[in-house]
């Protein structure tokens, strides 16, 4: 009750700049699209002023002041700028608004150079726009209460609206302030008037109102593009888009919500991110590039949008792609913003990297000269181009998940499946190598041995892998992958193994499983020359078997032993099939097995002696 | 009481036990009878081994180990046993009854037991091939020594040692870098020249009583086998670290150091145990 009744005495008794109670009023009732068609009207042919394309972090040195690094994209040279901060700055046209110490200011893009500055005690910056004349921004202050600020170059405050709704961030184009509030309407103040001329209500979370890319856009969790459609927005056939909900790790985000200041410090949700540009060259809207990005702390991926890219006259929601690449980097992305031919991303150490939107790779990377907290990237006309090195998708998925990396796992294992289904032999490679590592993590190793066991091509990395044994005096301390491995030569019916296998029957390091696997894969592929280590195994473990899986393993040999005819190998089975000391569960089978083996001999001979008859 | 049968005498098992003798090359050693040992061996010891009866091998394989080398004979015959496979609690005998047998015509068969996936087996063998011995011995407990189980390794290493497996000599070094203390008294068992030298520079970068338990055998050895030069450096090192652990080992040197042994290593002992008996936590300090 104190805070509305503030408000009303602040909306009622400031100055001629303020204005009408009516603004962000709940008891508007839909105009169908009146009012914003007939702004469409008036404004829609307007040219869209270009914003600066700039980078600008926090500096994160301990002990010092805040500091802002700027650096235009375009190839001016890097500015510094000492403030308190108690939110992270905004960049809108060719400002950078910060707020901090009780104070908001702006600065030049270009040049770090400040504009203006002015007391804004006890608020925090949300967001802000600018139209090269006016800087629009709004402040969440003690409560509930918003602010919005509409400030000339020279600090004249041209307009300011106190209210308890909670703003998003603005856009400025054509003297007019595009609120979003309450995540789904947009407000259209004039800043002549300072009324509402007109209001939009639309059908996805929106909390951002920009310019970029020639056009004005409304979003969060999607993009809606202020074109002849905005009119339908309130019938849902606005040009619209909404990224695609994929299973990505760390459930990252689109933009933050425009109604809730960002911490100076990038938080988990800053290196788990989506980020995407719409493009608008022609009627409606669609993802520049045909590409989506996301970052997770220092891996960024590429995905393709599919078909069906482009929106116009209704919601679309953008078909999961596949991934197009993936870019592993030495530290945790920061922030970033997609650009036309790619994506700029800053990380914890100051780096600005572009990474090309086709392949991934890396087209430059610049140095803001330290370490930064956060930062905050704005690309709208600087094109991401270059010479960038194109790897295939398999190398650089291998390169992903081989990374000793904790805090990666859970994208590694996105990646793994990805990785699983890449027809490459250097997937198979790949898998191997990580089903090998002792450093890889129990979560992934579970998903890489099931992959491997599922490739079928890659043999002679296999081959190599069986090679190895577990050998402490060489630090060899993680057993090849021997089970899955067996499996997948088994089905490959890779004889040239054999013998690799054979001697893996026999390594005490191994697990059980993987020598039940390796025993069946050699009833399958065993040729004569592994009778000995067959017999070997069979005599050792008959009686011995400590659990189903040896026996198995010892039921598995000895088919092995009478595919092969090995005579003293088959001897040794029919003898073990009999005697009692042999384990239940091997014995039982291997009766079986001889008794199946007898009946196929006896309709073969009956077969051949009809034949004969003949 | 049901008896388990272990072998019945048949003919396919017979044309099997014949294949299976290439396993295990008993060799003539096994027609041999050790002339030393325990008590002799019990005229039906070999019949019983034989007769399938689990109960009936199990006392068998108790009257073999009592008669430890004079029980040689049955050699083939328990080898025989373990190439056909026995019950857990058997094989467990069967290998350690190999062992006390001493004949080096159980090697082979104890090597391949050494890679049993029980590691109690593969204790119990690599114990036995210490001392059963032979080149196949040597290279069981070389491979030993990358064993995943750390007591098999450390058996290991210590049958290198007692094997007098000079050849082993570098794997050991690598072993003891790997922690397999073990390897030391081996070490100084079997090292000559710098070889000694390269185990005292140890000192410092290993835990003290691991490398002096190697040095301590070191220094003891013949001057044949290791000379009164290595012995002064080698005391020269432990003298070197100064510490009351130093002056304790060095005074355990001394007060057993054989009276006709080396006078010129003895005056070096009695030097470093003076100058380190100052240090804090040396004796009488």
């Amino acid at each position: 009750m104190k805070w509305a009744l503030m408000l009303a005495a602040l909306v009622a008794g400031c100055s001629g700049a303020q204005s009408r109670l009516a603004i962000f009023s709940t008891d508007w009732e839909d105009d169908g699209g009146a009012s914003i068609g007939r702004v469409w009207q008036r404004i829609g042919s307007a040219k869209v002023p270009a914003s600066v394309d700039v980078v600008v972090g926090v500096a994160g040195r301990s002990g010092r002041p805040d500091e802002l690094v700027g650096l235009p994209l375009g190839g001016g040279s890097k500015w510094t700028f000492s403030h308190a901060l108690d939110v992270r700055p905004a960049l809108a046209g060719g400002v950078v608004v910060g707020s901090g110490a009780g104070e908001t200011f702006a600065l030049d893009a270009e040049s770090g150079r400040l504009l203006w500055k002015r007391a804004t005690e006890g608020a925090s910056l949300l967001g802000a726009g600018d139209d090269g004349s006016v800087t629009v921004f709004t402040l969440k202050s003690a409560g509930s209460a918003h602010e919005l600020y509409a400030v000339a170059r020279d600090g004249r405050v041209v307009r300011h609206i106190v209210t308890n709704r909670p703003l998003g961030t603005p856009a400025v184009f054509a003297s007019m302030a595009f609120v979003p509030w309450a995540g789904e309407y947009v407000s259209v103040i004039d800043l002549g008037s300072g009324d509402e001329v007109a209001r939009v209500t639309l059908r996805t979370e929106t909390s951002h109102a920009w310019v970029g890319e020639g056009a004005l856009w409304f979003g969060e969790v999607g993009f809606t593009r202020f074109d002849e459609h905005i009119a339908d927005a309130s019938r849902g056939r606005s040009s619209t888009v909404v990224l695609p909900i994929r299973e990505l790790p760390g459930l990252p985000r689109l933009m933050a919500p425009g109604n809730v200041p960002l911490s100076p410090v990038a938080m988990a949700e800053d290196k788990a991110r989506v980020y995407a540009r719409p493009a608008a060259g022609e009627p409606g809207v669609a993802m520049e590039d045909g590409r989506w990005y996301a970052t997770y702390f220092r891996i960024a991926m590429g995905y393709d949008v599919g078909t069906g890219n482009r929106a116009g006259g209704g919601l679309k929601a953008i078909e999961p792609g596949k991934l197009a690449w993936v870019h592993l980097h030495d530290v945790d992305f920061l922030g970033g913003a997609a650009g036309p031919g790619g994506i700029v991303l800053c990380d914890e150490r100051g780096k600005v990297t572009e990474l090309d939107a086709k392949t991934g790779g890396v087209v430059s990377e610049v140095d803001l000269g330290q370490p930064l907290k956060a930062c905050v990237v704005n690309v709208d006309e600087q094109r991401v181009t270059g010479p960038a090195e194109g790897r295939p998708l398999a190398a650089q998925l291998a390169e992903a998940v081989l990374v000793d990396d904790p805090q990666l796992v859970v994208a590694q294992r996105l990646l793994l499946r990805e990785l699983a289904a890449a027809p490459e032999e250097l997937a198979t490679k790949a898998l191997v190598d990580l089903a090998s590592d002792p450093r890889t993590s129990p979560d992934l190793l579970a998903d890489a041995r099931t992959d491997l066991a599922n490739r079928r091509n890659g043999a002679s990395f296999m081959e190599a892998a069986l090679a190895r044994h577990y050998d402490f005096l060489r630090d060899v301390l993680r057993a090849p992958p021997v089970g899955p491995i067996a499996q997948a030569l088994g089905a490959m019916k890779d004889r040239a193994a054999s013998p690799l296998l054979a001697s893996h029957l026999l390594d005490p390091a191994d697990t059980d499983d993987d020598v039940m696997r390796a025993a069946a894969a050699l009833a399958v592929i065993a040729g004569p020359d592994e009778a000995i280590p067959l017999r070997e195994f069979l005599a050792m473990y008959r009686a011995n078997a400590g659990n189903d899986d040896l026996a198995a393993a010892v039921v598995s040999v000895g088919q092995a032993l009478m595919s092969i005819d090995d005579k003293a190998g088959r001897a040794l089975v029919e003898w073990a099939a009999t005697e009692p000391t042999t384990v239940p569960y091997a014995r039982d089978r291997l009766q079986a097995l001889i008794s199946a083996a007898k009946e196929m001999a006896g309709a073969g001979d009956a077969s051949e002696g009809a034949a004969k008859a003949k | 009481m049901r008896r388990r049968t272990l072998v019945p005498a048949t003919t396919v098992l017979a044309l099997f036990l014949a294949s299976l003798g290439g396993l295990f090359d008993v060799g003539s050693a096994a027609a041999g009878t050790s002339k030393s040992g325990g008590a002799s061996l019990p005229g039906d010891a070999l019949k019983r081994l034989k007769s399938g009866d689990s109960t009936q091998v199990a006392a068998a394989l108790d009257d073999v180990r009592v008669a430890g080398k004079a029980g040689a004979p049955a050699v083939p015959a328990i080898v025989d046993l373990l190439a056909h496979g026995l019950p857990p609690d058997l094989t467990q005998s069967a290998v350690d009854t190999l062992g006390d047998t001493e004949s080096e015509a159980a090697t082979p068969a104890l090597a391949w037991y050494a890679r049993h996936r029980n590691v109690a087996v593969r204790r119990g063998a690599v114990q036995a091939l210490a001392r059963t011995r032979g080149p196949v011995a040597v290279r069981a407990l070389r491979a030993g020594l990358s064993d995943p189980d750390p007591a098999v390794r450390g058996f290991a290493a210590t049958g290198l040692g007692t094997m007098k497996a000079k050849e082993a000599l570098a794997d050991l070094f690598v072993a003891l870098d790997h922690k397999v203390v073990e390897a030391s008294p081996s070490i100084g068992e079997l090292c000559a020249g710098d070889e000694c030298d390269k185990l005292a520079a140890k000192l410092g970068t290993m835990p003290f009583e691991v490398i002096t338990s190697g040095l301590d055998v070191a220094l003891f050895r013949l001057p044949a086998d290791v000379n009164d030069d290595i012995k002064i450096k080698i005391v020269a090192r432990v003298r070197e670290l100064g510490t009351g652990e130093a002056n304790r080992f060095l005074r355990a040197v001394q007060s057993k150091w054989p009276r006709r042994s080396s006078t010129k290593v003895k005056q070096a002992i009695d030097q470093a145990v003076l100058a380190t008996s100052a240090s804090p936590g040396a004796e009488g300090t």
